[in-house]
């Protein structure tokens, strides 16, 4: 029993650090542009879905599928920002009718990729092999995924505290008003953080799908999760989106060994819920007021 | 204008009229399906389009109320009929939890808490497989209506008129509230939640109210399904629910009254006649959506030309009618020194805001709070009604403690401010602004304005003639059906004083009133000021119109980076040596004023 636990643990790691990954270009955006984007969740589909049709209708190899899932999502995410929400943002009730458009374009999205691809999951061969450690065994595609999101999640990091653009776009987060004031291009720091959003997400989706499966609905679940990792993790911010990632992933793993599966996903669902209702500043976050 | 017997008087007549004419069972189960959905909006639209809360999960209360009508049926043999207004109270129980929840935080967290709450009532529903009967769903025996045989019609038609009626009543109560205190609270709550606080406007109850009536109506809709679909499914709480009325409500017209019923109809109607667009319906849904968001945010309603959108207007003044006294209170309390400050502290990170004020206001003074900008004026206002708690000190307002009060509790205890910026309802007219403020003085429960009682008349009324007597005391009754947002800055001033006049304060704290005023504007505003004192009010003013405040304080009060440097009448504090070394500090203006 205990083998069996040990072993959920390392497999919800890496199931959550691909909800860390969705959780994270959620935040960001949120940090940022101060809005919520609903279609995150379906950019994550998307890198899956070109990651099945790039191994399999084009016979391409798992590890250069991956950057053309992440170029796709770029793409999606700066059309997500042009369509839904760039023209919106000015507005008097801006916040509100970006998710509103946003929540329209992923169910846009999610409808298209049904009656184009079909709704039935399909399996998506990843890295080979497998790894013995101790009592447990994790796939290769499993320690890519806890290796690549590391790396990704190191990247970020660095591009945030070191690059010139990083220095920017904290600076938009702190205060748009002020960016732009010392001139800086504002609809460019969200143009390019909407598409970094994006890229992550389509990684996740394409790191994630090998594991759990491609389906066309992957991106309303994930997004859901990605919101009960956002709300305790506290909304903005970027560490506590990583930490509550994988601890969503690793507490959803080890519930489902004991409640199954359903009832172990509304338990963390319930979490969010419980989580504004005690602390809706998150764990990370000061209380307001 | 629309009256509730009105509404209810045309679906009484639709419900028969349509019994009659639509005989084809396909037709009427369309309609009737249309009918449901636009009650559903109807339910979504009163927080959307009343709170502006964007809503994702509003099929967590149409599910909730087919599943729990399902199951009294199913479980304890009763008829579906019968156990049919029961489904109001999970609604409610779910809206109230749901409003609490999420509704203090707003906006965002209103729309993931929603969709949180469907899905875990979906997977609920779909594995708690004792109970629900997971996806195969519950089945559920619907007996034929009483009247149904002795009319000679078919079920379909009996089922249709029965929802029209519903309907009727809804949209009635509906429009009942949205013409109450409660409802004028919500549009209050969402334009500007921290002046509708001062006012004394209960926020957080405010927009719990609102969801759990929204949630009630969405599980009524949910229960009335049943006759159309036989089978209740945990798809019942999924997104495309959610999705299909948050669409009728917004492409109708949130903000309108009837705009989401008949957008429920549109949408239950559109699918059945384009049958071939079935698979793609959800994506042409969506398309529309983002369409409507992007280009017609108001819905199809904010096409008609304005002047036939409905507008409440002010009564007409009554010749020799005074209106009521506008100060019954100010003589009442024991307290001879109405508000007590002492040793009042508050630091943000690091810098000190207030430190150790203290100072009294007696009943019927008029005190001026002065200091240069940064003196920590404001901050003391803050914590004075509530919206900052002090890190230490004491404020007693007519013997007793306010710390630890919430803003509206203060408001509801006779001190009311006004803010700097004169933050107001924009869109809604002067008098309707004043009449919002009017709660506080003429009380009113729910039931009463649901069911617009004759005592509610009674009290609307009087509300009404209070918030015309303020007008009248502010000379603004001229003003009463403009825009607030219309008027000209000095008199956007005047209706914020009006406004807290209207919650009938006994202790007045107003936030730079003649701020951006023009000297005529001042002066008209010092006329205002020294009229409330000779009616009986008390008033503490911060401003840095240094003339007008020497003409018309009785005491001034003066603050300089957080402490209280002097206070005593006019004439003291302007020969002051640490007043006039903290001004000259600052600017060279304001001294000369103070000598002229």
């Amino acid at each position: 029993m205990f083998d069996i636990l040990l072993q959920q643990i390392a497999n919800g790691l890496s199931v959550g650090m691909g909800y860390a990954l969705v959780a994270l270009g959620l935040t960001l955006i949120f940090g940022v542009l101060h809005v919520i984007n609903f279609s995150h969740g379906e950019t994550f589909m998307i890198g899956g879905l070109l990651t099945l049709i790039a191994t399999t209708t084009l016979g391409l190899p798992y590890l250069v599928a991956l950057p053309l899932a992440g170029l796709g999502g770029a793409v999606l995410g700066l059309a997500i920002n042009w369509i839904s929400v760039r023209p919106l943002l000015p507005r008097r009730d801006g916040a509100a009718d970006v998710l509103l458009a946003t929540f329209a374009v992923s169910i846009l999205i999610h409808q298209a990729v049904i009656m184009l691809w079909g709704p039935t999951p399909a399996r998506i061969d990843g890295v080979p092999g497998a790894f013995e450690i101790g009592p447990v065994v994790l796939t290769g595609q499993r320690l890519f995924v806890l290796a690549a999101g590391l790396a990704l999640l190191v990247a970020l990091e660095w591009m945030l505290r070191r690059t010139r653009f990083g220095v920017e776009l904290r600076a938009v987060a702190q205060s748009q008003f002020a960016a732009r004031v010392v001139g800086i291009n504002v609809d460019r720091v969200n143009g390019v953080t909407f598409g970094i959003a994006a890229v992550v997400a389509a990684l996740g989706g394409a790191l994630l799908s090998p594991v759990i499966l491609y389906s066309a609905s992957m991106g309303q679940v994930v997004i859901i999760k990605a919101f009960v990792v956002v709300v305790i993790g506290g909304m903005g911010s970027i560490t506590g989106a990583v930490a509550c990632g994988l601890l969503v992933g690793l507490l959803e793993a080890v519930l489902g060994l004991f409640a199954g599966e359903g009832i172990a996903t509304a338990i963390i669902y319930s979490l969010l819920l419980a989580m504004l209702l005690f602390r809706p500043q998150g764990l990370t976050g000061k209380r307001a007021r | 204008m629309t009256s509730s017997p009105f509404i209810l008087g045309v679906g009484a007549v639709l419900a028969v009229a349509i019994g009659f004419l639509v005989d084809s069972p396909y037709f009427a189960s369309v309609l009737a399906y249309g009918v449901v959905l636009g009650i559903f909006s109807l339910g979504l639209g009163l927080t959307l389009g009343r709170m502006g809360y964007v809503t994702f999960g509003h099929a967590a209360f149409f599910g909730l109320g087919a599943y729990a009508v399902a199951l009294l049926c199913v479980e304890f043999g009763l008829s579906y009929w019968a156990v049919l207004p029961l489904a109001l109270l999970p609604g409610v129980g779910l809206g109230v939890l749901v409003g609490f929840v999420s509704a203090r935080l707003g906006g965002a967290y209103f729309a993931i808490a929603t969709l949180t709450t469907a899905e875990i009532l979906r997977l609920v529903a779909a594995n708690w497989i004792d109970l629900t009967r997971g996806p195969m769903g519950i089945l559920v025996p619907v007996t034929p209506l009483p009247w149904q045989e002795a009319l000679g019609w078919n079920a379909s038609q009996a089922y249709l008129s029965l929802l029209v009626v519903v309907a009727a009543i809804v949209l009635a109560l509906i429009h009942n509230l949205n013409r109450s205190p409660l409802g004028r609270a919500w549009v209050a709550v969402r334009e500007a939640p921290d002046l509708a606080e001062s006012l004394g406007i209960p926020t957080v109850r405010a927009r719990v109210w609102n969801v759990a009536l929204s949630g009630a109506i969405a599980s009524l809709a949910g229960a009335l399904v049943l006759p159309k679909i036989f089978v209740v499914t945990p798809d019942l709480f999924g997104v495309a629910n959610s999705a299909t009325g948050l669409l009728a409500a917004i492409l109708g017209g949130k903000a309108t009254l009837l705009g989401p019923l008949l957008g429920g109809i549109v949408f239950a109607v559109l699918p059945e006649t384009l049958r071939f667009v079935d698979a793609a319906r959800l994506a042409i849904f969506a398309v529309i959506l983002l369409v409507v968001v992007r280009l017609l945010p108001g819905g199809i309603v904010s096409l008609l030309p304005s002047r036939l959108r409905p507008r409440i207007r002010a009564p007409q003044p009554v010749a020799g009618d005074a209106g009521p006294t506008l100060f019954p209170a100010a003589a009442a309390g024991t307290a001879d020194e109405l508000l007590q400050v002492s040793h009042l502290r508050k630091s943000f990170a690091g810098v000190t805001a207030t430190q150790d004020v203290s100072f009294t206001v007696r009943r019927g003074e008029l005190v001026g709070l002065i200091g240069p900008n940064g003196a920590g004026k404001t901050t003391c206002f803050s914590q004075l009604s509530g919206f900052l708690a002090p890190d230490a000190g004491q404020i007693a307002f007519d013997g007793r403690s306010v710390i630890g009060q919430a803003p509206h509790r203060i408001a509801a205890r006779g001190m009311v401010r006004t803010f700097q910026h004169a933050a107001l309802a924009r869109n809604l007219s002067v008098y309707e602004n004043v009449l919002t403020a009017t709660h506080l003085a003429l009380p009113e429960t729910v039931l009463a304005s649901a069911l617009r009682l004759p005592s509610f008349r009674r009290r609307e009324a009087e509300r009404a003639r209070l918030a015309m007597a303020c007008l009248a005391a502010l000379d603004l009754t001229a003003r009463a059906d403009e825009m607030a947002q219309d008027l000209p800055y000095g008199e956007q001033k005047l209706l914020a004083i009006a406004m807290a006049l209207a919650t009938r304060p006994r202790l007045l704290l107003l936030d730079e009133p003649a701020a951006g005023l023009n000297q005529v504007e001042a002066a008209r505003l010092a006329d205002v000021l020294r009229m409330l004192q000779r009616a009986g009010l008390t008033l503490v003013v911060v401003d840095h119109n240094l003339k007008m405040m020497m003409a018309i304080c009785d005491r001034i009060v003066v603050l300089h980076h957080g402490a209280l440097i002097a206070q005593g009448t006019p004439a003291e504090v302007r020969s002051h040596p640490e007043v006039i070394q903290a001004y000259l500090g600052g600017q060279d203006d304001d001294v000369a004023e103070m000598r002229s």
